[in-house]
C-alpha cells in the first residue's frame, strides 16, 4: 500500500508469525536430516531457535521440552561478554559450559549471527546432545564429583570465522572425544541447521524488508505479552508452596531438598526456590539458566500452552534462585545428571499452583528418566553398551486418569527399543515388558501405571542404574494418593540385590534384573471413583482386586469380576 | 445405453469414493478418450454410489472391461473406531506391548498427553504360553491345552476377528500357524497372523499392523462382497482396488490383504502426478491437492512417486509401503478468525456444512472460498459445476465485519486471508523439501482438487517455481491417477546380517522365494506372465543406526561391494553425507512384482468447444484488473492465454495471475509458466 501510515498490517504480521515457526521447523528438519548419531535424529535430544538481535525468542522447535528458551541464554551471554561487534557474517560459535547454559557438557550449543544488508538482525541457534565429550566414562559419567571428570568445557568459542572453519579448533574437538568422527558430523549438521535459518530469514527480509519485519516482531511480542498477562491475571491470587526430596546426589546418601514458592499476584507469576538444598558433591547440580528454562516450561504448561513461544511470553514471570543453591551451579561442581532435580522442580510448581486450578490441576508424573545401562565385553574384547530411559506413569488431572507407560518430560520423544531389536544387539534376553499393576496413585481419577522390564543376562555383564524419586514419588492432589516409586532387583547365581543407583555392578550370566518404574499421582478421593471404572481397571490389569478393595473400597466377585454393590457400599461406608 | 444380448465391454473405469462425492473417470479402451462425472457418496453403503456412477457414466457394469477404485471404507472404520471387535494374542510376558506402544509423547509439551486411542482394550488381549528365541529356536513349546480359558473368553466377549502376534513369528512361524488352525477350528472367525500380514521385526509395530488388519478385515469383506455381487449381476468383471503403495490389486487379493486398502483414496492423485511427470518429461514434481478442508502434498522425485516403507494412521504405526502424503489443515473451507488483534486462518474448517458464508447454508465466518469470491476469482454462478449460486454480498459483509476490527476493508481482508493461507501452504511444501535436501525451485507444481488450481500460481511464486501443471479434469484427478497404475505387490522379509558377511546364496534364495510368492499372486489376478516384472531391493543402514534406507539390488545374486557403493550414494543424496569407511548392515529384503496393465496410448485432449472468452474484474496485487475469463474447453491445444485470466471448468477454477501465461499441452493438461519480468 502506497505511503502506508501503518508500519505493518495485521496480515503481514500473521504471515511473519507463521513463518517464524515454520522456519524453526525447517532448521530442525535440516538438523535431523544430516545428524550422524541416532540420539539426535531418532532420540531427538536437540533443539533449534531463531532469535532477534537482543536474543529474544522468535521461533523454536525442540525435541526435549527442557530446552525451552535455553539457547537464548547462550547468545545473550555471548552478547554481554563480547558485544554485537564481535560477530561477523558467517561466524559460528559453539559452547557447552554448564554454568552458562545450565545443562551438562554433552549439550553443545551452536549459533551464528544473521546478517542482512551488512546489519546484524538476529541469530540462529541449535543444540544437540554429543555422545562423548571426553570425561572419565564413555557416554554418561556416573559418580562424578566435579566438572573436569565430565569432559571438556567451552565458553562461547568461534570455530568458524567468516565462513572459514578453524582447523585448530576442529582438531581439538576431534581429539577430545572417543567418537570424534561422529562429533564433527553432528557439528556440521548443527551448522547446517543455523545456515537454513539464516537463509530463510534473509528470504523473508527480501520480501518484506527489515523495517516491516521488525515492526511485525514488536507486534507479535506485544500480543504474546498481553495474552499471557491476561491468562496469569485470571488465576486466583495467592502464595503457593510445595517441597520434596531427591533420594540423594548420586554419590552420598543424604536426600536433597527442593522447595518452591509461587506467588500469583495480578499479572505477576513469581517463582522462588529459596529453601532448596545447597550445591551437592554428586552430579545433580544444575546451572541457573537451565533451572530458569525448567521453570519457564512449568509456567508455559499452565499459561496459554496453545500459543507459540516468542518474546513477551514470559513477561509475567519472575524467578528467584539463591546464590548458594543446587540450581545455581558454579565452577567446579558436577552437573552430568542436571535434569534429575528439574523433574521434581517442574512438578512441584505445577502441583503447587494446582491448588488454585481446581479441576485443571495436574498431578505429578513418575519424575525422572530412569536410566538402566547394561554393558559387557565381547569375545573379541570390544565393548557393548545398552543404555535406555524407561517409561512410567503420568499424573491424573481433574478430567481424566493419568496415562500409563509414557516416557518422562526429560526424554521428549524417545521410543522404547522393541524386544526383537534389543535381543539382536545385546547378549541379553528380555523376559517381560508389562504394565506394573497397582503402581498408579489411587484417586477419583487414577494416576497412570509404570512398567516392569525384566532382563536376563546371557553373558557376564555390569549394571549401572540411575533411578530416582523413591523418597518423593508422584504425589496425589485433592485427596488423591501417591503413585509407587521405582524399584530394581537382581536375582541369580550371585544372589539377590536391590537398589536404585549403582555404578558398574558386576553380575554373572543368567542373572535376572527386574526394573520397575513408578506411577503418576491420583486426583481426588479414591473412594469416590466410580466402582465400574475400578472394575474396568481390574479387568485391564491396572489395579489388583485386592487394591480395589483396600484402596478404592470396591468389592469384586472373584469369578465374574463384577462389582458386588452391597459389599462395596459397606466398604465405602466405613471409609 | 445397455442393449439386450451380449455386450463387448469397452471401458476402463476408475472410481474414487470421497466423503461428499464419488468421482468417476471413464476411458474408452480403444480410443483412449476420457470422460468424468460425480455422484453423491452414500456413506452407509458406499457400493451404491459406485454402481450409480457406473450406470450413469459408463452405461452399466457390462460395459466395463477394467474397474479400479479407491475406497475409504477401511480408513473410516479406523478413524471412527467402527471396525470389528478384535482380539489380540501375544507371547506371554509381552501382552501389554500393544498398549505400551512406543511410549513416546507426540506432543512433548502437553502434560495431559494421552496416547493415540488403540483399536482394542486390555481385556481383548490374551497371553499365549510360548517363547521363541532370537535365533528362531523354540525355547518354550506352545501349549494349546492351556488355551481353553482364552477360547472361552473370546467366545464370551463375542469377538469378530483375531490378530496373532508372537515374538519372532516372522522368523519361526510354526506357533502362529498352529494357533491359526486351533482358533479357526474352535471359533470359526477370521484369524490374521503377524508373519503373513507383516513379516518384519519390531513386535509393537507388527502387532499394530496385524490388529489394524484384523480390525478392518470383516468391514472390507462385507463391502467388497456387496460390490462384487452387484457388479456380477450386471455382468461386470475385473474389479481392482487401489493400494496404499500406489499399485492396484484384484478384489480377491484385497480380501486377503485388507491393510493395503487403507490409504487407497488419496494415493491416486500422487500416481497421477507421477504419470504427468513421465508424459511431460518433468522428473521432479510437487503434487498438491487442495480441497475443502485439507491441503495434501506428495512428491515425485526422478520420475517416481515417493514411497515410504512404514506409515501411521491416527498415531498407530503400520508396517506397509505407502505413498508419502503429508497434509495440513488448509482448504477452501478454512475459517478466518481473530485472536486478540491477530488475524488467523484455519486450521478449523467450515467444511461443506455449513460451509463458506457464500454457500448461504448458515455459515457466518468468512473462509478462503469467500475470499476468492470477493476478489473475483470465482464466478458467482459457475462454482462447482454450476449447481450453486454463490452469495457475493453475504461473503463481502462477513469479510468487512471481520476486517473492520482491524481497520481493513472487505477486499483487503480477503487478500489478507489468501496471503496468510498461501504462505502457510508454501511453508508446508518447503519443510518437506528441506527434509529431503532438495530444492523446490527445480520442481514443477501439479495442482488439483477443487481449490488447488486457484492457489497454484501464488504458491509457485513463493517457492520460486516456474511451471504449474493443472491436469485435465482437476476435480477428479485422483480417479484419473488410478487408471495410470499397474498391479503391484511389495513382498519383504526381515533378513538381519552384516553386509560384508552376507551369504549371497542364502539372500538369493530369499529373493527367489519372495518373487515366486509375488508371481503366484499376480497369476491369481489373471496377469499374463509375459507382463510380469520383479525388482529386488534391500533395506540397509550403517551399523548402530535404527532406521534404514531402501537400495535397489540389480540382481538377486547381490554384489555386497556394489550394494555398499549404491547405499553410500543414496545415503548421501538423502542426508547430505555418507561414509564409505563405515560398515553397513542389511535389515530387510524386498521384492516388488508388477503386472503391466494394457492401456490405450495417451489419453486424447478433450474436443475444443467453440466459445468466446469473456472478461471480468479480478483483484491482483491490490488493484482491480480486467482479466480474461475462458472456458477451459475453449482453449485450443497449443494456443496460449496470457494472465490476468481465469479459466473455468465444471469442477475447478484456474487463476492465471499477471505475468503468467497458460497453454494446453500434451494429454490435455494445462501448463502455466511465469513469463518473468513483471515481478
Amino acid at each position: 500500500m502506497k505511503g502506508a501510515v501503518r508500519a505493518v498490517d495485521p496480515i503481514t504480521t500473521e504471515v511473519i508469525h507463521n513463518f517464524l515457526t515454520s522456519c524453526a521447523n525447517d532448521m530442525n528438519a535440516a538438523l535431523f536430516r544430516s545428524a550422524y548419531t541416532p540420539i539426535i535424529y531418532e532420540g531427538r535430544d536437540c533443539a533449534v531457535a531463531l532469535m532477534d538481535r537482543e536474543a529474544n525468542p522468535l521461533g523454536q522447535s525442540t525435541g526435549v521440552p527442557l530446552f525451552l528458551c535455553n539457547l537464548e541464554v547462550c547468545v545473550r551471554h555471548a552478547l554481554e561478554h563480547h558485544g554485537l561487534d564481535w560477530f561477523e557474517p558467517g561466524d559460528v560459535v559453539i559452547m557447552n559450559d554448564p554454568y552458562i547454559q545450565g545443562t551438562h557438557l554433552h549439550d553443545v550449543t551452536v549459533f551464528g549471527p544473521i546478517f542482512y544488508e551488512e546489519q546484524l538482525v538476529g541469530f540462529a541457534a541449535s543444540r544437540a546432545h554429543w555422545q562423548d565429550v571426553g570425561g572419565k566414562d564413555i557416554g554418561s559419567t556416573m559418580r562424578s564429583v566435579d566438572v573436569y571428570q565430565e569432559g571438556f568445557r567451552l565458553a562461547p568459542t568461534k570455530v568458524v570465522s567468516r565462513y572459514q572453519p578453524d582447523p585448530q579448533w576442529m582438531d581439538f574437538l576431534r581429539r577430545n572425544s572417543r567418537l570424534g568422527y561422529e562429533l564433527i558430523g553432528d557439528l556440521d549438521a548443527q551448522i547446517a541447521a543455523c545456515r537454513t535459518g539464516e537463509e530463510r530469514v534473509r528470504q523473508m527480509l527480501d520480501r518484506v524488508g527489515l523495517e516491516v519485519f521488525e515492526a511485525a516482531k514488536e507486534k507479535i511480542f506485544e500480543q504474546a505479552a498481553e495474552r499471557h498477562r491476561a491468562a496469569v491475571a485470571a488465576l486466583p491470587d495467592g502464595v503457593y508452596r510445595a517441597e520434596g526430596e531427591l533420594d540423594n546426589d548420586g554419590v552420598g546418601s543424604d536426600p536433597v531438598r527442593v522447595a518452591v514458592e509461587v506467588t500469583i499476584e495480578g499479572e505477576r507469576f513469581a517463582v522462588d526456590l529459596t529453601g532448596t538444598a545447597p550445591p551437592q558433591l554428586g552430579p545433580v547440580n544444575c546451572g541457573y539458566a537451565q533451572a530458569v528454562s525448567a521453570i519457564q516450561l512449568a509456567y508455559k504448561s499452565l499459561i496459554r500452552p496453545d500459543m507459540a513461544v516468542t518474546g513477551g511470553t514470559f513477561d509475567p514471570l519472575e524467578v528467584t534462585i539463591p546464590d548458594h543453591c543446587c540450581f545455581n551451579a558454579r565452577e567446579p561442581v558436577a552437573c552430568e545428571w542436571y535434569f534429575t532435580g528439574l523433574g521434581l522442580l517442574i512438578t512441584l510448581i505445577i502441583s503447587a499452583v494446582g491448588e488454585a486450578l481446581g479441576e485443571d490441576a495436574v498431578c505429578p508424573d513418575y519424575g525422572d528418566s530412569m536410566v538402566i545401562t547394561i554393558a559387557g565385553e565381547r569375545p573379541d574384547r570390544s565393548f557393548w553398551v545398552s543404555s535406555e530411559p524407561t517409561a512410567g506413569g503420568w499424573g491424573a488431572h481433574g478430567r481424566d486418569d493419568g496415562e500409563s507407560a509414557l516416557i518422562s518430560l526429560a526424554n521428549g520423544a524417545f521410543k522404547n527399543i522393541p524386544v526383537e531389536v534389543y535381543e539382536s544387539k545385546y547378549p541379553v534376553q528380555i523376559d517381560e515388558f508389562a504394565i506394573r499393576t497397582d503402581s498408579g496413585g489411587p484417586g477419583r481419577l487414577r494416576g497412570g501405571c509404570g512398567v516392569r522390564r525384566t532382563y536376563r543376562l546371557l553373558e557376564d555383564a555390569s549394571l549401572s542404574l540411575w533411578l530416582e524419586r523413591s523418597r518423593t514419588p508422584a504425589w496425589g492432589l485433592a485427596g488423591g494418593s501417591a503413585g509407587a516409586g521405582p524399584d530394581c532387583q537382581t536375582d541369580g547365581p550371585a544372589g539377590h540385590w536391590q537398589g536404585l543407583k549403582v555404578n558398574r555392578l558386576e553380575l554373572p550370566a543368567q542373572t535376572v534384573i527386574t526394573l520397575q518404574t513408578g506411577g503418576g499421582g491420583g486426583f481426588g478421593d479414591p473412594l469416590q471413583r466410580d466402582p465400574e471404572r475400578v472394575c474396568e481397571d481390574v479387568r485391564r490389569g491396572l489395579v489388583s482386586a485386592r487394591a480395589a478393595r483396600e484402596r478404592y473400597g470396591v468389592a469384586l466377585d472373584p469369578h465374574t469380576l463384577e462389582v458386588e454393590p452391597g459389599e462395596t457400599e459397606r466398604l465405602r461406608g466405613i471409609g | 445405453m445397455p442393449q439386450a444380448g451380449p455386450v463387448q465391454p469397452r471401458y476402463r473405469v476408475a472410481v474414487d469414493i470421497g466423503g461428499t462425492f464419488t468421482d468417476i473417470v471413464v476411458q474408452d479402451a480403444s480410443s483412449g478418450e476420457v470422460s468424468t462425472g460425480k455422484v453423491l457418496s452414500t456413506r452407509e453403503d458406499p457400493a451404491r454410489a459406485v454402481l450409480t456412477a457406473i450406470e450413469r457414466f459408463a452405461g452399466g457394469p457390462e460395459q466395463v472391461e477394467f474397474l479400479v477404485h479407491g475406497t475409504t471404507v477401511g480408513l473410516n472404520a479406523v478413524l471412527e473406531r467402527r471396525g470389528a471387535r478384535t482380539g489380540l494374542l501375544m507371547t506371554a510376558g509381552f501382552e501389554d506391548a500393544y498398549l505400551i506402544g512406543g511410549n513416546d509423547r507426540l506432543d512433548i509439551f502437553d502434560i495431559r498427553y494421552r496416547k493415540p486411542r488403540p483399536l482394542l482394550e486390555a481385556e481383548q488381549i490374551f497371553a499365549v504360553e510360548e517363547r521363541i528365541g532370537n535365533d528362531g529356536e523354540v525355547q518354550r513349546e506352545l501349549d494349546l491345552a492351556a488355551l481353553a480359558p482364552v477360547v472361552e473368553q473370546i467366545r464370551g466377549q463375542g469377538l469378530e476377528s483375531l490378530a496373532v502376534c508372537l515374538l519372532y513369528g516372522y522368523m519361526a512361524p510354526d506357533h502362529e500357524l498352529a494357533l491359526e488352525r486351533h482358533l479357526r477350528e474352535e471359533l470359526g472367525i477370521p484369524v490374521l497372523l503377524s508373519h503373513r500380514v507383516s513379516p518384519e521385526w519390531r513386535e509393537y509395530a507388527r502387532a499394530s499392523t496385524t490388529v489394524t488388519s484384523a480390525y478392518i478385515a470383516p468391514v472390507i469383506e462385507r463391502y467388497l462382497s456387496t460390490l462384487i455381487e452387484q457388479l456380477d449381476q450386471g455382468g461386470g468383471r475385473s474389479l481392482h482396488v487401489m493400494q496404499s503403495n500406489g499399485g492396484v490389486m484384484s478384489a480377491e487379493v484385497a480380501r486377503e490383504e485388507p491393510i493395503q486398502t487403507l490409504l487407497s483414496g488419496p494415493v491416486g492423485g500422487a500416481i497421477g502426478a507421477q504419470e504427468i511427470s513421465r508424459v511431460l518429461d518433468r522428473p521432479n514434481v510437487v503434487c498438491v491437492d487442495m480441497g475443502g478442508t485439507s491441503f495434501d502434498v506428495s512428491l515425485t522425485i526422478g520420475g517416481e512417486a515417493s514411497v515410504s516403507t512404514e506409515t501411521e494412521i491416527d498415531g498407530l504405526p503400520l508396517q506397509m509401503s505407502a505413498v508419502d502424503i503429508t497434509g495440513i489443515g488448509a482448504g477452501g473451507g478454512s475459517v478466518a478468525w481473530l485472536d486478540g488483534a491477530a488475524l488467523r486462518v484455519g486450521p478449523r474448517s467450515a467444511g461443506s456444512e455449513p460451509g463458506p458464508v457464500c454457500y448461504g447454508r448458515g455459515g457466518s465466518e468468512p473462509t478462503v472460498t469467500d475470499a476468492n469470491l470477493a476478489l473475483g476469482r470465482v464466478n458467482t454462478s459457475s462454482f462447482a459445476g454450476g449447481g450453486m449460486e454463490l452469495d457475493l454480498a453475504a461473503a463481502e459483509e462477513a469479510l468487512a465485519g471481520l476486517g473492520g476490527e482491524l481497520g481493513l476493508s472487505a477486499v483487503e481482508t480477503a487478500q489478507g486471508i489468501l496471503d496468510i493461507v498461501n504462505a502457510a501452504m508454501a511453508d508446508a511444501i518447503r519443510t518437506q523439501t528441506v527434509e529431503r535436501g532438495i530444492d523446490p525451485r527445480e520442481f514443477a507444481l501439479v495442482a488439483y482438487g477443487g481449490a488447488g488450481p486457484m492457489h497454484a500460481a501464488a504458491l509457485a511464486e513463493q517457492l520460486e517455481i516456474d511451471e504449474v501443471i493443472v491436469p485435465a479434469h482437476p476435480g477428479t484427478f485422483s480417479a484419473w491417477g488410478m487408471l495410470q497404475t499397474d498391479v503391484r505387490h511389495d513382498l519383504r522379509v526381515t533378513h538381519f546380517r552384516a553386509l560384508e558377511e552376507i551369504d549371497v546364496g542364502e539372500a538369493a534364495a530369499a529373493f527367489a522365494a519372495l518373487e515366486a510368492q509375488g508371481r503366484e499372486l499376480l497369476l491369481s489376478e489373471d496377469v499374463d506372465p509375459q507382463r510380469m516384472h520383479a525388482t529386488c531391493m534391500a533395506d540397509l543402514r550403517y551399523v548402530g543406526q535404527e532406521y534404514s534406507l531402501r537400495v535397489p539390488v540389480p540382481s538377486p545374486e547381490l554384489d555386497p561391494a556394489a550394494v555398499k557403493v549404491d547405499f553410500d550414494r543414496l545415503y548421501h543424496e538423502r542426508y547430505g553425507h555418507s561414509s564409505a569407511a563405515s560398515p553397513a548392515e542389511v535389515v530387510k529384503l524386498w521384492v516388488t512384482v508388477r503386472g503391466d496393465l494394457p492401456r490405450p496410448a495417451g489419453s486424447v485432449a478433450p474436443a475444443v468447444r467453440d466459445a468466446p472468452h469473456g472478461d471480468r474484474s479480478v483483484r491482483f496485487g491490490g488493484e482491480w484488473q480486467a482479466a480474461t475469463v475462458a472456458d477451459r474447453a475453449a482453449i485450443a491445444a497449443g494456443s496460449s492465454l496470457a494472465g490476468p485470466a481465469v479459466i473455468e471448468e465444471s469442477t475447478s477454477t484456474t487463476v492465471v495471475p499477471p505475468g503468467w501465461s497458460a497453454r494446453v499441452v500434451e494429454g490435455g493438461h494445462l501448463a502455466m509458466n511465469r513469463s518473468g519480468g513483471t515481478k
